[in-house]
């Protein structure tokens, strides 16, 4: 998820083209972190060393951690961490950005620590970032401006955020956006008891056959009764483990069934916040007030 | 396992009811009904007496919960799973209160149903 982010705020700053990060973030599916990139990154070996490593891995048939311990580079320990933090997901994108030459590791680390400072994140806070930690960083980035927004949906936003990354799209990627007044079709489902909360999806065709294609888990060509269906039912689950999430915090919550209208006009106190996906875009639409919505 | 029982399938989802039915064919029920809200499902149960029913919650015209009582009113052996994806304590409490044989939660996993309903061949 982090990569995700972070790969938006590199292209936000000019550092590497749109083109650029959507070959980066496509290659990342692809590989596998090296060993050295991680060490570097966490201060363990100098790029010098890693070549080094490199090079006599060409030569003998032996893992990267094993010859940086032979070189006296790294401990056992460090190699066990290391491979412990093999899989965080922005190390992909790291390694990616680099293998592909668009940044050197240097330019990657220095713009690392530029976002850090950016969003006055504590390390304890980065780490957990950089770990994947969805709440952490709806908290301190995706609702850093709004305390208010923070309180009522950030809860919800993290929840949505994961479950787009557990049913629909691995490098779903969520922003406060624009407000919208029209849309091809929205979702909507209601949320009653002490908190509630309207809750909606206005998506076009294209993000709407995507989601309802990944969900349901069939190719769905044209917005029929089942894509529509599927799209419904994707914000009825979501809804409804948000729900259960509630309650264990103490908070019971009930839902209306949803409902789904073509070529609709939303207006209210709406949080719309866009949610990119590797096939287009939709918004979500969160609202604290909902009696004040109004769908024609 | 040899299946003689009948089966309906109650959600205001065509996709639940759908993903649904190929796991019932494939456990091959003797006969697969369906029905679209809680009104439907009671209507089905007055004129199939279907063995097992597999109940949404959260459905126009009539919820799970309401629907599970008329079914229970109509013929109180009827095994009926509620399928949700409000699994909070309350609700199910609710349904086991009102007789649910089991609860599962969505995202629907089947292996849970194919064990669930393979129970229920052994208990005969």
């Amino acid at each position: 998820m982090f990569s995700q982010y972070f790969g938006h705020y590199l292209l936000n700053r000019g550092l590497i083209t749109n083109t650029q990060l959507q070959d980066a973030l496509e290659y990342q599916e692809t590989v596998h972190v090296k060993f050295g990139v991680i060490a570097v990154d966490k201060g363990f070996m100098t790029s010098a060393q890693v070549d080094e490593v490199h090079e006599k891995q060409k030569q003998m048939d032996k893992r990267f951690g094993e010859i940086a311990v032979e070189l006296g580079y790294l401990t056992e320990n460090q190699v066990e961490e290391l491979i412990s933090h093999q899989k965080q997901g922005y190390l992909y994108l790291a390694q990616a950005l680099v293998d592909r030459g668009y940044m050197t590791m240097d330019q990657f680390s220095s713009a690392l620590n530029d976002y850090k400072k950016e969003y006055s994140l504590s390390d304890s806070e980065f780490e957990a970032i950089r770990s994947g930690s969805i709440e952490t960083l709806v908290e301190h980035i995706l609702t850093a401006d709004n305390e208010e927004i923070r309180e009522k949906l950030g809860n919800y936003i993290s929840l949505f955020a994961k479950n787009m990354i557990r049913f629909i799209d691995r490098q779903a990627l969520l922003e406060i956006g624009d407000k919208v007044n029209e849309t091809k079709w929205l979702v909507s489902q209601q949320i009653e008891g002490a908190s509630p909360l309207f809750t909606a999806l206005a998506i076009d065709d294209e993000a709407l056959l995507y989601v309802a294609s990944k969900y349901a888990e069939e190719e769905i060509a044209e917005v029929d009764e089942l894509a529509k269906d599927a799209i419904s039912e994707f914000l009825n689950l979501h809804n409804g483990i948000y729900l259960v999430n509630m309650s264990n915090w103490g908070t019971e919550l009930t839902m209306n069934p949803q409902h789904l209208k073509e070529n609709a006009k939303v207006t209210g106190d709406i949080l719309p916040i866009t949610v990119k996906t590797q096939n287009g875009s939709f918004q979500l639409l969160l609202s604290a007030n909902p009696a004040m919505v109004k769908v024609e | 396992m040899e299946n003689h029982l009948t089966v309906l399938i109650c959600d205001d989802s065509l996709l639940i009811r759908k993903k649904l039915r190929e796991t019932m064919e494939k456990l091959k029920f003797k006969e697969i009904y369906e029905a679209e809200n809680g009104v439907a499902a009671i209507e089905q149960v007055k004129q199939h007496n279907p063995d097992i029913v597999f109940l949404d919650i959260v459905m126009p015209d009539k919820d799970g919960i309401e629907a599970l009582k008329g079914i229970k009113e109509v013929n109180p052996d009827i095994k009926v799973i509620m399928v949700s994806s409000v699994g909070t304590s309350n609700k199910l409490k609710e349904a086991l209160e009102n007789g649910a044989h089991d609860f599962v939660q969505k995202p629907i996993n089947f292996e849970t149903i194919t064990k669930i309903v393979e129970n229920i061949l052994k208990e005969g």
